[in-house]
């Protein structure tokens, strides 16, 4: 953290004295939560799922994948919770684990997005010769609708977590280089960086010590948001049947099996979608928490 | 500005050409062997092979790519695997659902989110301030298809107000039309309606700290006329900016709402050339979204010009 310009953003919200001692330290969390309850609210929620996907084997689930006839489409009750779907699945164990698949597809996309992004952006921002090439190829991926730049390369690829992955990150790049680069240009017009450079300083260094952390700040909230939306385009994509196999249990696929019975047997659907919902929307709410704590001037503009 | 009306419109053809060669290199790009994976899982290696042709995946890249561009440019989509029909006639005859739930959203959607975001920033800071913020992160979280059965459940099912799936034709009538596609544009319409209130909120708040606001409140104008007459005509550029941007959200939020609602258009289309592996169908969509998506953002930066005298290219 002794890199740290004094511009950088991430420390305008916070006192230092607040971080220097341990003692000192507790109030500061407690302070934190008070000041930013968004934080706090998002941060234990999604911490809730990340539990409930990890310990899903021993939170009373049976295998989410074994088949009973006998059992098909069974309303909630006391031996299963969320009910069954057509195939007799027991839903809430379908649901616990299909939590996985959304957590890691979320956050790979968040973190795989982000440093391709980042470098990207880096790149359009130092090199001119390259930042006109870089970019027009940023803005025509940009007009491609995500959702249908997924499809499309789903349609072309097995369907496997992995493809869903990397097909959603494709469609996320060009949002996150496009932000790294305004930063970039931002900075390189700052009086420091114009010291820097005046003191000899390297590129590689300057990058390092000046451009990166001041990236961080919006790349952080950026992913987050980024996390939100891949979980729904993953809904989405196993939901018209274009994302993970059936065979996997996921939110998606779940909806998707009780799409042609969700005017009797609501649940089957109601169900994932609930949880979907309230996931997507903690990571949202930990998104906007972090741009108030984070970039005060960011939050500003929304 | 004729000059720069032109210059605006050349503009697009760099990121449309960038659009072309990125789809057309999907085919190649693509993990794996795309010919196998359209041919299926009982495809003998001859049925591959017939597919790799009709791809043209086995001519170089460069000229077969020639050839698709000036296929695409004498308007001709390809040919679908499937059914061994134009694509240019399928999406033909798909285009009127899409194109009617799109305007419908979109009229509904701006027509909620402009007043919502300007009472938000007239009170911000209240109660009905955070009601409605609240309400946009709520958007933002809850997928269109949710929103959509839930609506269905409630609205169609429950209620019995409304038709609960498919299409009336326009040609049959405005309101069975219509009320076909309300509950799909209110689905379709949720994170768009988020998106644009939000934005309005920070803009209004930005104007209404100007000057000439309070010099619009201190000669007596009304709350009404302050608010739109003054505030709303001077925010109008970002609104209108993340209104043409938030039509990438409708495209794909079509694909979904039409699933939910077995509305036959575009979207439908979409989802079934997935399942039988119809590229050419889902490029020659992609190709027409990201057309529509790249002239509605043209549409925005004309209407600028419009709305904001100032300014001048």
């Amino acid at each position: 953290m002794t890199v740290h310009s004094p511009q950088t953003p991430a420390t305008l919200g916070a006192d230092p004295g607040e971080v220097t001692d341990g003692g000192k330290r507790r109030v500061g969390v407690i302070r934190l939560i008070r000041r930013y309850p968004t934080i706090a609210i998002g941060g234990s929620l999604v911490v809730a799922v990340i539990l409930m996907a990890i310990f899903a084997p021993f939170l009373g689930t049976t295998d989410p994948t074994s088949i009973s006839t006998r059992m098909r489409t069974r309303e909630p009750s006391a031996q299963f919770w969320f009910g069954t779907d057509m195939l007799g699945r027991d839903i809430y164990s379908r649901v616990l684990y299909g939590a996985r698949v959304s957590l890691v597809v979320g956050f790979s996309v968040a973190i795989l997005a982000s440093v391709i992004g980042l470098a990207i952006g880096l790149v359009a921002g130092f090199i001119r010769a390259a930042d006109a090439v870089i970019m027009r190829v940023m803005d025509g991926i940009m007009s491609i609708p995500s959702i249908l730049l997924a499809v499309a390369l789903m349609a072309l690829t097995r369907g496997s977590v992995g493809n869903v992955i990397l097909a959603i990150t494709i469609a996320e790049i060009p949002r996150v280089s496009r932000l790294v680069r305004g930063v970039v240009l931002s900075l390189r017009e700052q009086p420091y960086v114009d010291a820097a450079v005046a003191a000899g300083t390297r590129t590689p260094m300057i990058i390092i010590k000046h451009i990166l952390p001041n990236t961080l700040a919006p790349i952080i909230v950026q992913a987050t948001y980024i996390c939100a939306a891949a979980m729904i385009t993953e809904a989405i994509l196993s939901f018209i049947g274009a994302g993970t196999p059936p065979i996997i249990p996921s939110w998606g696929n779940i909806m998707a099996e009780g799409r042609a019975l969700w005017q009797v047997k609501f649940y089957i659907v109601l169900i994932p979608a609930i949880f979907l919902s309230v996931t997507v929307l903690a990571v949202n709410l930990l998104g906007d928490g972090l741009r108030d704590a984070l970039d005060p001037r960011l939050a500003k503009q929304f | 500005m004729l000059v720069y009306v032109v210059r605006r419109i050349l503009a697009t053809i760099p990121v449309m050409a960038v659009v072309a060669l990125f789809v057309f290199s999907l085919l190649y790009i693509a993990p794996g062997d795309p010919a196998a994976v359209i041919a299926g899982d009982q495809a003998t290696p001859a049925d591959i092979e017939k597919i790799r042709q009709s791809l043209g995946l086995d001519r170089p890249f460069l000229i077969r790519f020639g050839e698709w561009v000036w296929q695409i440019a004498r308007f001709d989509l390809g040919t679908s695997i499937f059914t061994g029909l134009p694509v240019t006639q399928l999406i033909a005859q798909r285009i009127e659902p899409t194109l009617s739930l799109m305007v419908v959203t979109l009229i509904i959607a701006v027509n909620i989110a402009v007043p919502m975001g300007v009472l938000a920033a007239w009170k911000a800071g209240t109660l009905i301030d955070r009601t409605i913020m609240a309400f946009a992160v709520f958007g933002f979280s809850v997928p269109v298809f949710v929103v959509g059965y839930i609506l269905a459940y409630i609205f169609a099912l429950e209620l019995d107000w409304l038709p609960v799936q498919g299409y009336t034709p326009i040609s049959q009538g405005i309101w069975p039309w219509f009320q076909n596609l309300i509950l799909p544009a209110i689905a379709l319409g949720m994170v768009y309606i988020a998106l644009i209130a939000r934005i309005t909120r920070a803009t209004m708040l930005e104007v209404l700290q100007q000057d000439y606001i309070r010099t619009a409140r201190a000669k007596g104008l009304s709350q009404r006329a302050v608010l739109f007459l003054h505030a709303l005509k001077n925010a109008a550029v970002p609104i209108i900016t993340v209104i043409g941007i938030g039509v990438a959200l409708l495209i794909g939020g079509a694909v979904v709402t039409e699933s939910v609602f077995a509305i036959p258009g575009l979207g439908r289309l979409t989802v079934d050339a997935i399942l039988r592996r119809d590229y050419p169908v889902i490029q020659g969509l992609v190709l027409l979204f990201s057309f529509v998506y790249v002239l509605v953002n043209l549409a925005v930066d004309l209407v600028y010009t419009i709305v904001d005298p100032r300014i001048r290219y």
